[in-house]
């Protein structure tokens, strides 16, 4: 059995907006062990954000708050951390890359000084120490004379380039967690590919944790061990990489399953899912899935499912079994 | 091996910038407490200020310049592009050399001669009524520049270019040291402001328009009544006062900064909201302030010309708008008193505008000329 090295347990985020009160995330529960990479995937808007904004209490807050449920790290529950010890676990124990790493770097500096300035806000090190660490890390990352490029700003990199000087960023501290927030949307198919290999390399070599967070099932089965789908803020199933993919349980999950192109077989239209994600701030009753599911029965609209075990390691949240 | 404690230094310090920035200001500290604690005073409170804004001047422009050459090379071909920004820098530079080594070639300013009043510029000459004491009579006698005084003197036979010299050092003092006050309160307020937002936000800008409407004239007046007219307490209300336009015009720009991923991206990478307001935001502005001080400098300059004018400014020392304000008792005779330094008071707005507008157009990346 491996050492579960972040737990979060019912997690609810809720926005109190103006209009009204949205369930971002609405009772998640998921547990990473040492060393594995969790995918979360999902649509747009279904919470995989936000999730991974809660883990580092980087929540806006107002108009988000953590309604409930726990966030275990090490055994210290992260929402009722005090601000000043979670900043210094942001960044040294857990870090996060970005999307756009074109927005995500600070235009001003050269990628060198920002990797640097990383480095020396949670180790003592020298100004000279911390620059050969950071160009180490460039190299780690696989960028090409990594001590001219620490020398470059944010605009002379290409999209790939920056991407891999942000991963090089968030490594700088040797976090034992990396939370990686779709890093491969911004970037076309080979850097996807490299930025992937980089990522696996890096939780072999380092024995780090990942929570890939994606809406592209394609490239969960390349990295992921275990993936948690999650659908309008709650969780729709849970199983490792393989068995989701393979034997899908949940309406939905076999619909994102059926949604992905395959190359071997000629179709005039790709499947989709019909409808869209319902808004959070007026859900629908019952399983939230229930407008756009095919196979809907009456109990669905009336209560929310309750997990169903199918075995050990896989369960999902549905009425059909 | 002393590169190797030196690095130590460093590392313990925090960067080069720390190093030096440690002993200046302790420096400085202990002069003034020296000054406090014995009775014969070493500066006045103007050349504390001096120091004290030298000191950041060196350490947040000066330094980070050096360090970025290419990029000040890249600016400077796009400022050289503008030729006016380039001929009103080459005039605030003559100011400058001017102000400081002026005073060296030149009579004291203060020196009254009433044997040699009234001279006019070289080139020019008056005639002018005297008085003869033997014959009772008024007779008619020319008096022509000259070189013993270039640009004349005035009725109580001060030279005029040894007053325009300390009048150009008093100008720039004024104009550099309240523009400093104005912009780093303004940028300090602007950016916390807005990064904070809510409540801090709203009391921080409620402040701002009350700041604003509040006559800063009057203020002066009633601290020159007060405490007696000094240069130190004119640059202090300006300063204090005038920082209210680039607050807003920073906190506008720091709004739409604040929301940029890479904020977050510092924050999640465990950065603390002062390491964001001065290392992240502050940086991100710097075009825009730079711009704002270049701009504001001529309206401090004018407005300290105006305060001598009508006589509220430091007796004990000779700016422009003191001269202007003996030129205009005498202007039928004595023209070149007040023409000369209102020529210089105008060719100086001019330059600082020309040159703000240049730096302007250089940082903006949507003029690509």
């Amino acid at each position: 059995m491996k050492e579960i090295i972040l737990s979060v347990k019912d997690l609810k985020v809720r926005f109190f907006t103006r209009r009204g009160t949205v369930r971002a995330v609405d009772g998640i529960s998921f547990d990473l062990l040492k060393g594995e990479c969790l995918c979360l995937v999902g649509e747009s808007g279904c919470g995989k954000t936000v999730t991974a904004l809660s883990i580092l209490g980087l929540i806006d807050s107002p108009p988000g708050k953590i309604v409930r449920g726990e966030i275990l790290y090490d055994g210290l529950d992260l929402t009722k951390c005090p601000a000043e010890r979670l900043r210094h676990i942001r960044g040294k124990e857990i870090a996060m890359i970005f999307q756009d790493a074109q927005s995500a770097l600070n235009p001003v500096f050269t990628i060198g000084d920002q990797i640097v300035e990383q480095i020396r806000l949670h180790l003592e090190v020298s100004q000279q120490g911390a620059r050969d660490r950071a160009i180490g890390l460039l190299k780690e990352v696989g960028i090409p004379s990594p001590g001219e490029v620490a020398g470059y700003y944010p605009h002379q990199l290409s999209g790939g380039m920056k991407q891999r000087a942000m991963i090089a960023m968030s490594l700088s501290c040797d976090p034992q967690l990396l939370i990686a927030d779709e890093p491969t949307t911004a970037v076309d198919v080979t850097i996807k590919a490299q930025i992937i290999e980089i990522l696996r390399r890096l939780k072999e070599s380092r024995k780090m944790s990942i929570i890939f967070i994606t809406h592209e099932l394609g490239i969960v089965s390349e990295i992921g061990d275990r993936i948690v789908v999650m659908y309008a803020g709650r969780v729709a199933e849970t199983a490792p990489a393989s068995e989701l993919l393979k034997n899908p349980k949940h309406p939905y999950t076999s619909g994102l399953i059926k949604c992905l192109p395959d190359i071997t077989q000629a179709k005039e239209r790709l499947e989709s899912i019909p409808g869209t994600v319902p808004s959070l701030d007026n859900p629908p009753g019952g399983c939230l899935f229930n407008p756009r599911c095919n196979r809907a029965m009456a109990i669905c609209r009336k209560e929310q499912p309750p997990p169903v075990k199918v075995n050990k390691e896989h369960s999902v949240f549905c009425h059909l079994y | 091996m002393t590169k190797k404690r030196l690095n130590k230094l460093v590392g313990r310090v925090g960067g080069i910038k720390n190093l030096v920035l440690t002993p200046l200001a302790s420096l400085w500290l202990l002069t003034l407490l020296l000054d406090i604690f014995t009775p014969g005073k070493i500066f006045s409170p103007l050349g504390y200020l001096y120091i004290a804004i030298g000191i950041v001047v060196l350490i947040y422009v000066v330094w980070p310049l050096y360090k970025s050459r290419r990029l000040v090379n890249y600016y400077w071909q796009r400022v050289k592009k503008n030729k006016l920004a380039v001929v009103g820098l080459g005039f605030i530079l003559f100011l400058i050399l001017l102000a400081l080594l002026g005073p060296l070639f030149t009579a004291d300013p203060t020196a009254v001669n009433f044997e040699e009043k009234n001279i006019p510029p070289v080139g020019f000459s008056v005639e002018e009524s005297v008085y003869h004491a033997e014959t009772g009579q008024f007779i008619t006698k020319t008096a022509s520049g000259t070189w013993g005084h270039p640009l004349g003197t005035d009725n109580k036979g001060r030279d005029l270019l040894a007053m325009l010299v300390s009048g150009a050092g008093v100008s720039l003092q004024v104009g550099l040291l309240a523009t400093g006050i104005a912009v780093a309160l303004g940028t300090l307020i602007g950016v916390v402001s807005a990064y904070l937002g809510g409540k801090v936000d709203n009391i921080l800008m409620r402040f701002t328009d009350i700041m604003m409407t509040f006559p800063f004239f009057l203020l002066l007046v009633f601290i020159v009544f007060i405490f007696g007219p000094s240069l130190a307490f004119i640059v202090l209300v300006i300063g204090l006062t005038g920082w209210t336009g680039t607050a807003r015009l920073i906190r506008s720009e720091t709004l739409s900064l604040r929301t940029r991923e890479f904020i977050l991206a510092a924050k999640a990478l465990g950065a603390s909201d002062g390491r964001i307001v001065l290392a992240h935001l502050v940086p991100n502005v710097i075009s825009l302030i730079v711009v704002i001080a270049t701009l504001s400098i001529p309206g401090v300059i004018l407005a300290e010309a105006a305060l001598s004018f009508i006589g509220l400014g430091d007796p004990s020392v000779t700016s422009w708008g003191m001269i202007l304000r003996a030129g205009q008792q005498s202007l039928d005779v004595t023209w070149w008193v007040a023409v000369v330094p209102g020529v210089m008071l105008f060719l100086t707005v001019l330059a600082f505008n020309f040159v703000g507008d240049g730096l302007r157009d250089a940082f903006d990346p949507r003029s690509n000329v």
